[in-house]
């Protein structure tokens, strides 16, 4: 069983690493902060939370996503053709997005996250794994008044994160993730996001993930296996019924990523309780191709439950392994 | 008819902001805080009043966050650190740990405070229960559902001390109200324990929703005014309202951006408003700014609310007379 986090990290801790984010773009913004000065508080916050990881024991590491406003801008910002606009409500959260509007075709004239990844494996010597928001999420957030069809916007958004996530392996990416809540929302053209998906793969030397969390897949596994990922992820705590319909599958042909601790609350599960999802899982994966981790980025807690997660994650794994061999 | 109105909050001028900074670091005790935010209170109402506003707002300039005033004063609530809204913005998301219980009122001696400084109206303003679970963490109640129906009871009783001290009108802002759709029902029933058995006039405020979810459930919520943001989706709503079958409930009517810095001109905002009136009539619409101000600067708000006030004010004078083309037709 590895322990991983799914992605983001909290940019403040009052207690720990401060605010210093907050402050940083603020000055930046009023333009008393120059790029490479705001640049240096990313690093060093970057820096704070992969050692986050590192002290609770965590196993496959992120970044923590301290320089992301959210799943979709960093994304828009880069590739030519968006637009970035208003607030719009991030999926079932009170939290919201810039929803990016795409006026021409979209194009990658450089690399995107490639400059964050080598940033972040410099500080450590465990494995990064690299997020990138999955091509039929970057649609559903987006409005598109170019293409005005769902399917070309797909096609074109995941040629481009085919060609960051070859860039990324090529620099040593050993896991490269593909985010896609959208799926939980709504009826997604499933055969469609699988051909996305597998375009955004295809010749990535690398592991690859596609991690779908909040709302309900509606049991959308069996179509989702048809994708050319190595790992797919799972969030049983937003869809309890999702352990059920996982526990149906008769064949579970990928490795399996585990979303079993609430981020979006603060009440602390107990190591039975993730036992007994672990026990539930085990039947249909090995061990071996078991992932574990919070069931969302742990930005949505403050600092303090969102380490106290972390820790009882990699307690309650560090006890089913003793306890069963 | 027309009675301009706005949707809660206002800026807090320069000097109170720097002293709430300074109260939360220590530098300055409660009681002259309290001083500088009834002096922040007194200017708004002034304010509005010279302008001429129907239905005042006291702005809450003793507010920081709609969920999180609410939480610090509620036993069973317990605060928190920061967590990321958007952007750059954060807030101490609070955290239901025991029973939520409401040892006594908590807005009603600032509306007393702020109605005692005009004969206008001033209204009574409320986060609704579906909210404030929604912006709160929850270690006790054993769903999301315990938590509203706990939460509708104490907001209940605090509506009906503003109804007992005298509001004629009682705002119950649910923005979060489109947020699962799965859970609207909730919401609305919740919002129902809120308002039953008021006289008063009920409102509720609503934006970033999901307005299509929302629509047909919109002659089910159990208020008399439904408050939206208008000028924000460019006046799209109307034509959703125009489909609608029959809608007879009030309308706030968000008529000025409150995201945007620029100040809309007072023949654009009244050309928004003669557009409204094809779809609702004139006693149905409340004009107001789409959201709370409180994110513009003072002299922005101030502006946004004049070229309400400017623009319903030459309407109504439309209204009144007789039809302007028809009278050119005449005298030529």
């Amino acid at each position: 069983m590895i322990t991983t986090v799914v992605g983001n990290f909290p940019k403040v801790a009052e207690p720990k690493y401060g605010t210093a984010v907050i402050g940083a773009i603020n000055s930046w913004q009023k333009q008393e902060l120059s790029d490479d000065g705001l640049e240096h508080v990313f690093q060093d916050v970057t820096r704070a939370v992969i050692k986050e990881q590192e002290e609770a024991g965590v196993d496959l590491l992120t970044d923590g996503q301290i320089r992301w406003e959210d799943l979709v801008t960093p994304l828009a910002r880069k590739v030519e053709g968006f637009e970035i606009n208003g607030l719009e409500r991030f999926f079932d959260n009170n939290v919201y997005y810039r929803r990016p509007i795409l006026r021409r075709t979209p194009v990658r004239r450089r690399p995107i996250f490639l400059g964050d990844y080598l940033f972040a494996k410099s500080c450590t010597t465990k494995p990064i794994k690299v997020v990138l928001p999955g091509p039929y999420t970057v649609v559903r957030l987006s409005e598109d008044r170019y293409y005005k069809n769902v399917q070309p916007f797909l096609r074109s958004i995941a040629e481009i994160l085919n060609e960051e996530a070859r860039a990324l392996a090529q620099a040593g990416a050993m896991v490269i993730q593909f985010d896609e809540p959208a799926l939980g929302f709504g009826r997604p053209p499933l055969k469609q996001v699988v051909e996305a998906i597998n375009i955004a793969t295809q010749g990535v030397k690398a592991k690859t993930a596609l991690y779908t969390y909040f709302g309900s897949l509606n049991g959308a596994f069996g179509a989702l296996q048809g994708c050319r990922v190595d790992l797919l992820g799972v969030d049983v705590v937003s869809d309890p019924k999702a352990i059920g319909a996982i526990k149906k599958q008769k064949r579970w042909t990928k490795e399996l990523a585990l979303g079993c601790l609430d981020a979006r609350n603060t009440k602390l599960e107990s190591v039975t309780e993730l036992h007994a999802l672990f026990d539930v899982v085990k039947k249909l994966v090995p061990e071996d191709r078991l992932y574990v981790n919070p069931n969302c980025g742990l930005e949505f807690l403050p600092y303090e439950p969102a380490r106290q997660k972390l820790n009882r994650l990699v307690e309650a794994v560090r006890r089913y392994k003793s306890s069963c061999c | 008819m027309l009675l301009t109105t706005s949707v809660g909050s206002l800026p807090k001028p320069d000097y109170l902001a720097k002293a709430r900074t300074q109260a939360r670091k220590g530098g300055l005790d409660p009681k002259a805080l309290r001083k500088l935010e009834e002096q922040a209170t007194r200017e708004w109402i002034a304010f509005q009043d010279e302008l001429g506003v129907d239905i005042l707002v006291d702005g809450e300039q003793y507010r920081g966050d709609m969920v999180v005033y609410f939480a610090e004063q509620l036993p069973g609530f317990k605060s928190s650190s920061l967590v990321r809204s958007y952007g750059n913005r954060y807030y101490r998301k609070p955290i239901i740990v025991d029973e939520v219980r409401r040892p006594k009122p908590m807005t009603v001696g600032w509306w007393t405070f702020a109605q005692s400084l005009t004969a206008r109206p001033v209204k009574g303003m409320l986060t609704g229960p579906y909210t404030i679970m929604d912006w709160s963490f929850n270690e006790h109640y054993p769903s999301r559902r315990a938590t509203a129906l706990a939460l509708a009871r104490v907001i209940h009783d605090e509506a009906k001390d503003l109804e007992r001290a005298g509001a004629q009108y009682i705002q119950i802002d649910e923005p979060a109200i489109s947020t699962r759709l799965d859970e609207i029902d909730l919401a609305i029933e919740t919002l129902g324990i809120v308002t039953k058995g008021l006289r008063a006039k009920t409102i509720t405020h609503i934006c970033y929703g999901n307005f299509e979810a929302l629509a047909p459930k919109l002659m089910k919520l159990p208020v008399d005014q439904i408050d939206l943001e208008f000028a924000n989706r460019k006046f799209e709503l109307l034509e959703d309202f125009r489909k609608m079958k029959r809608f007879t409930k009030e309308v706030g009517l968000g008529l000025v951006d409150v995201h945007s810095h620029r100040i809309e001109s007072v023949e654009e905002v009244a050309g928004n408003l003669k557009k409204s009136l094809k779809v609702f009539s004139p006693e149905q619409i409340y004009p107001d700014p789409d959201c709370g101000l409180k994110t513009r600067s003072v002299e922005e708000a101030k502006e946004k609310l004049r070229v309400i006030v400017e623009a319903v004010r030459a309407v109504r004078e439309e209204l009144c007379s007789p039809r302007p083309s028809v009278a050119g037709q005449a005298a030529r």
